[in-house]
């Protein structure tokens, strides 16, 4: 009786087997009621009667071996069958698990705080019904002045407001904080004025950097560093003269249109730039009104209208969007 | 600000391309917002000539003309004026031609005879006065364009002049930024009078009784004038920047505005009783009428011209009614005047009023100018409406304009725009824009800034000055040199961008609301009147009455937005707002400003999909959703209770819940009332939540201690009780968790059900219960001993049974 002949025999054919079929005909040659296993058990009373014992044992293990080895090579097997033929129809959708976002005024938001982070701002906020001396006079905008036209200002009595601007922090900020100071102030502004280009209610993120020797050359490094950063690192940048009355110099900044390039579109007015920002060097009446002495320090602050620079990124056509909450828009982003 | 290449170069010779010099004027701070052919509109009127003429058949004063306009194709027109003529070279407005006037041109048939355009005066085409008859080119062919022909070609630039510069509300400030931006050098008009007849001091005066309000008073008379329309060169200035002629002495005043940047007004002098001027300000509740025929009542702030009786002007804004030039005037009475910019800013603002006028004295006109300004209208008017100079000018300067030295150091101006500019290059850039500086030493240049430069009080004003004319592009671009250092991130805010992750990570959307709402809101939430929520702060001067009052609550806006969505098919909302509420406090000016998140869910949870039919949201989604929340920020004990009364009074008794952390109250969550959710047209059930943040913040833990997992298997074991329906499934948790058994790892509740064979009034609650210990593994005879001896417990403690 040849056991180990017929082990080896069969665990070679089994373990060849390529396909289900292959694997059953071995198992029906090795392992069936007729296979060659049963027929040497068959076999085992014609044994001598001192060795049939022995060769019930091995016979049995061989078999639960072999049977092992089927079962092996057959969920090897089988596995690779279902892949190709009898799987899930994986084109029916999944369980639908909910997913939110942020807003996109926030996403842009915190991208342009993360920016500034990066460079070394702190972020603070405030108030933003706000005392009509950190809104307006502070920043050196005198009553009955016709500069508090630039703005149409929301009034909740004579001395507060819902602030126009985030400009308010620095004020808040340098008096509280002795310089060098290097903030950002991200947060929501209100003005009198509702159309197609302008929501009663948006958001700035303003700056502000003091110290010691800070100048005019420093705000251009700071500002192409950001609009770099935020547009790509071969964006041109362009400050325009302009008036703001807590600044002096005070700088438009226009940064190459990014739709077109520079070449022209509806976008930009054909002019091939957008205005993004407003900065300028920190009025002295600005230092004065913090108790700072501007003889020894200088410094500059911008503001950027986050609204605006969303709807660049996006190509949102229309700044209301931002404000309807309309899901069918939330869930673009 | 409107101003027109051909009126510029009256006063600088600029031979740059209209586009050159607005890129010019714009990057020196004269932003040119747009910039227009003036003559475009004649691009559609060409030479025609007439080929026949006909009489109308039906008007006796119309002609019918076939015209050849260059197409080969001659076309009909009727036409009314006297000297239409055979072979005559006209111009042919085409239909779709706007004309100065306001008119366009039709195709339209005329008494019934087809005009294809219409031949037009010098006039009517606004290239000259003649309107007697249309007219005779005497060159060129037909088809070609009149502008050309006529060589008519002016630019006219809008620019966006800033609050500083009140001297670039004029033709010659514009001039002198431009003359700088090119190089060139500015011309003043000349200005000559005749001599006068008499004195001007013998028939009038000027009495100043507020010289605070006007420091400066300057007159002049002409007498004999004749009241006209104005010579075409003064029309055509007046229409090239936009104003409409009205007649010959209206027109001098508002050109030498235009010019000069000083508004000026024309009296008609026998109007004024006694002849004389005596500036004032009104008396409360004194009544006027303007020249725009509106009534005020003025108040004791308003500064008033006079005559020796009445108030005849509003200062520095308007003249009244009944001292206005009209065809029947004969003298004039010139006023050229410095009114102080807040004066007339506080007068124009209480009454209502935005003039040419006011816009200009609320910004500072130039003090020094008005004697030269009244002059140059005596001489214009001189010109244009005939008449006599009275002798001299009343020059009342109460309080003299005193100029101030501003000094400023070189090697700071460098500093503040880390420039390397020599004293002698600022000097020249000072000099271009007439800003003579002496330098007294190396470092150092003093400037007395000329009357017309208000905004130059400080040396800083001066720096800008440099800055913008060497130009911002030219100032080299540096890195700030401070210390770096990374500030630690706020802990409130960086809470705040957690809050925002976790509630997306929920599967909510954040919306952004306005943060104001109607008056109303707090009523319209079902809020009772004693609610801390109705101390909402008011906006005084609000866009409508829908954003009338700062919100106190989230839920408003949440809610409307939710109403849209749905009336928009978006039928499942789930959104979520962080955002501030405010509200108004008796006793500090600012109100509380605190920081909410709120959520509301509405719709379906799951959209229907082929796993599951769609379920509807509601109340323990919204649970679910804030204990994930709870769970995230790590947070335990949170206890869920009814709310107490007035804690919510938004939703629905029943199925709200008040969420309580160590007895302090962190907001509440539940369905919303419908009533509530019709108020905001809503029409399906909705469910929000609203927290405090920082509460939520201040029992947030900081930091999170690891615990190793268990090391030895769990056992888990199911038990079923039938008990009152009333009884919540919290109480028998809370009951199993005091048993404190140290095997007891946790209960949890995994089925609840009412109805047959239930009995009814009660309910089946399964619970599952983990086993572990922390030192070995239970044996299953050790696990069915506890179990058993818990389910005897609940039992007896519930009177429950067993199914
Ligand atoms: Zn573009």
């Amino acid at each position: 009786m040849d056991i180990e002949r017929l082990k080896s025999e069969a665990c070679g054919q089994i373990s060849v087997a390529k396909d289900l079929d292959e694997l059953n005909q071995a198992s029906v040659k090795w392992l069936g009621r007729k296979g060659a296993l049963s027929d040497l058990m068959r076999r085992i009373p014609e044994l001598e009667p001192d060795l049939r014992r022995d060769a019930g044992q091995k016979l049995n293990a061989l078999k639960k071996e072999l049977e092992a080895l089927l079962e092996e090579v057959r969920t090897r097997i089988s596995g690779s069958a279902l892949a190709l033929d009898e799987g899930l129809d994986i084109s029916l959708p999944g369980r639908p698990v909910p997913a939110g976002s942020i807003h996109p005024i926030n996403q842009v938001m915190e991208e342009i705080c993360d920016i500034f982070v990066q460079m070394g701002f702190d972020v603070v906020e405030g108030p933003e019904v706000e005392l009509d001396w950190y809104n307006f006079e502070a920043l050196n905008f005198p009553p009955d002045h016709p500069a508090r036209d630039m703005q149409d200002t929301f009034f909740v009595s004579g001395d507060v407001v819902l602030r126009t601007h985030t400009s308010s922090l620095q004020i808040r900020t340098m008096e509280s904080t002795p310089p060098p100071v290097k903030v950002i102030a991200p947060g929501k502004v209100y003005r009198c004025d509702s159309d197609v280009t302008h929501t009663p209610m948006f958001h700035q993120v303003e700056g502000l950097l003091v110290g010691d020797g800070i100048s005019f050359a420093d705000l251009k490094g700071a500002l192409t560093l950001f609009v770099q950063k935020m547009y790509g690192p071969k964006t041109p940048i362009r400050l325009r003269p302009s008036f703001f009355p807590f600044t002096e110099p005070s700088a438009e900044v226009d940064i190459g249109c990014v739709i077109c390039k520079g070449s022209g579109c509806r976008v930009c007015s054909g002019t091939g730039w957008l205005e993004v920002l407003g900065s300028g060097m920190v009025h002295p009446n600005v230092f004065k009104n913090v108790g700072y002495d501007s003889s020894l320090i200088t410094g500059f602050a911008f503001g950027l209208g986050v609204e605006r620079i969303a709807m660049l990124k996006y190509g949102v056509d229309d700044l209301r969007r931002f404000f309807e909450n309309d899901l069918r828009f939330l869930s673009q982003f | 600000m409107i101003v027109s290449l051909s009126w510029l170069r009256q006063f600088v010779d600029i031979t740059l391309s209209p586009a050159e010099l607005a890129h010019r004027l714009t990057m020196a701070g004269l932003e040119v917002e747009g910039v227009w052919e003036r003559y475009a509109y004649l691009d559609s009127v060409k030479a025609a000539r007439v080929l026949s003429v006909a009489p109308h058949p039906d008007a006796q004063n119309l002609a019918v003309c076939t015209l050849d306009m260059g197409s080969g194709q001659p076309c009909t027109v009727v036409c009314g004026a006297p000297n239409v003529r055979l072979g005559l070279l006209s111009a042919l407005a085409l239909p779709g031609t706007e004309l100065p006037g306001g008119r366009t041109v039709a195709q339209s048939a005329i008494r019934g005879v087809e005009s294809f355009g219409m031949l037009c005066s010098a006039a009517e085409l606004g290239t000259g006065p003649d309107k007697s008859g249309i007219l005779e080119l005497e060159k060129g062919a037909p088809g070609e364009k009149i502008a050309s022909l006529l060589n008519l070609a002016d630019t006219v630039f809008e620019i966006g002049v800033t609050p500083n510069r009140p001297d670039c509300l004029s033709l010659l400030g514009v001039a002198r930024e431009a003359a700088a931006v090119c190089g060139a050098k500015l011309a003043r008009p000349q200005i000559i009078l005749p001599k006068g007849e008499g004195a001007i001091e013998e028939i009038t005066s000027v009495t100043i009784d507020a010289p605070e309000h006007c420091p400066r008073y300057v007159a002049r008379v002409i007498r004999n004038i004749t009241v006209g329309p104005s010579p075409f060169w003064l029309v055509d200035r007046l229409l090239s920047v936009g104003l409409r002629p009205i007649n010959n002495i209206v027109d001098v005043t508002n050109f030498v505005m235009m010019e000069t940047g000083q508004p000026l007004h024309a009296f008609d002098f026998d109007l004024l009783e006694e002849g004389r001027i005596v500036v004032r300000t009104a008396q409360d509740g004194e009544k006027f009428i303007t020249l725009d025929g509106k009534e005020k009542t003025l108040s004791s702030s308003n500064l008033m011209i006079c005559d020796g009786k009445k108030p005849v002007a509003l200062a520095g804004v308007m003249g009244g009614e009944n001292s206005e030039i009209n065809p029947n005037t004969k003298t004039v009475l010139i006023e050229s005047a410095y009114f102080s910019p807040m004066s007339i800013r506080k007068t124009a603002k209480n009454l209502g009023y935005h003039t040419d006028a006011s816009h200009r004295f609320e910004r500072g006109v130039d003090p020094t100018g008005c004697s030269a300004a009244a002059a140059r209208a005596a001489q214009l008017m001189l010109e244009v409406a005939g008449g006599v100079l009275v002798e001299g000018e009343i020059d009342a300067n109460p309080i003299p304009w005193a100029p101030k030295e501003v000094r400023l150091s070189a090697s700071r101006a460098n500093a503040i725009l880390g420039t390397g500019l020599s004293c002698g290059q600022m000097r020249a850039l000072l000099a271009s824009v007439e800003l003579e500086a002496k330098t007294p030493d190396s470092d150092t240049l003093a400037v007395t800034p000329p009357g017309f430069r208000v905004d130059i009080s400080i040396p800083e004003d001066l720096v800008e000055e440099i800055a913008r004319l060497f130009g911002y592009d030219n100032i080299p671009v540096t890195a700030p040199m401070l210390p770096m250092e990374i500030p630690p991130p706020r802990p409130a805010m960086s809470f705040r961008k957690k809050l925002r992750n976790i509630m997306v990570n929920l599967g909510f959307f954040e919306a952004v609301n306005y943060s104001f709402v109607a008056a109303d809101t707090p009523a319209r939430l079902g809020l009772s009147a004693d609610d801390p929520r109705q101390a909402t702060l008011a906006v005084a001067n609000p866009l409508s009455e829908d954003q009338a009052v700062m919100r106190t609550s989230l839920l408003p806006g949440l809610l409307a937005a939710t109403g849209r969505n749905v009336n928009l098919q978006n039928r499942s909302v789930r959104l979520f707002e962080l955002g501030k509420v405010f509200f108004a406090r008796a006793n500090a000016p600012l109100p509380e400003e605190r920081f909410m998140l709120a959520a509301i869910l509405s719709g379906e949870q799951k959209p229907v999909s082929w796993h599951e039919k769609a379920a509807p949201i509601d109340f323990y989604d919204m649970k679910g959703a804030v204990q994930a929340l709870f769970e995230s920020l790590k947070i335990k004990d949170v206890a869920f209770a009814r709310p107490a009364p007035g804690q919510a009074d938004t939703l629905l008794p029943g199925h709200c819940a008040a969420m309580l952390c160590q007895n302090k109250l962190l907001g509440i969550l539940g369905q919303i009332r419908p009533e509530v959710c019709a108020n905001f047209d809503l029409k399906q059930k909705a469910f929000l939540l609203e927290m405090d943040v920082e509460a939520l913040r201040s029992i947030t833990p900081d930091a999170v201690a690891f615990a190793p997992p268990p090391r030895f298997p769990a056992v888990l074991r199911d038990i079923t009780l039938i008990l009152n329906k009333s009884v919540p499934a919290e109480e028998i948790l809370e009951k199993v968790r005091q048993m404190k058994h140290p095997w007891v790892e946790s209960v949890w509740v995994f089925d609840v059900y009412e109805g047959k064979p239930i009995e009814k009034g009660k309910k089946s609650l399964s619970l599952r219960i983990t086993y572990r210990a922390d030192d070995r593994t239970l044996t299953d005879g050790e696990v069915n001993a506890l179990h058993d001896n818990i389910g005897k417990t609940l039992l007896n403690a519930f009177g429950a049974k067993l199914p």
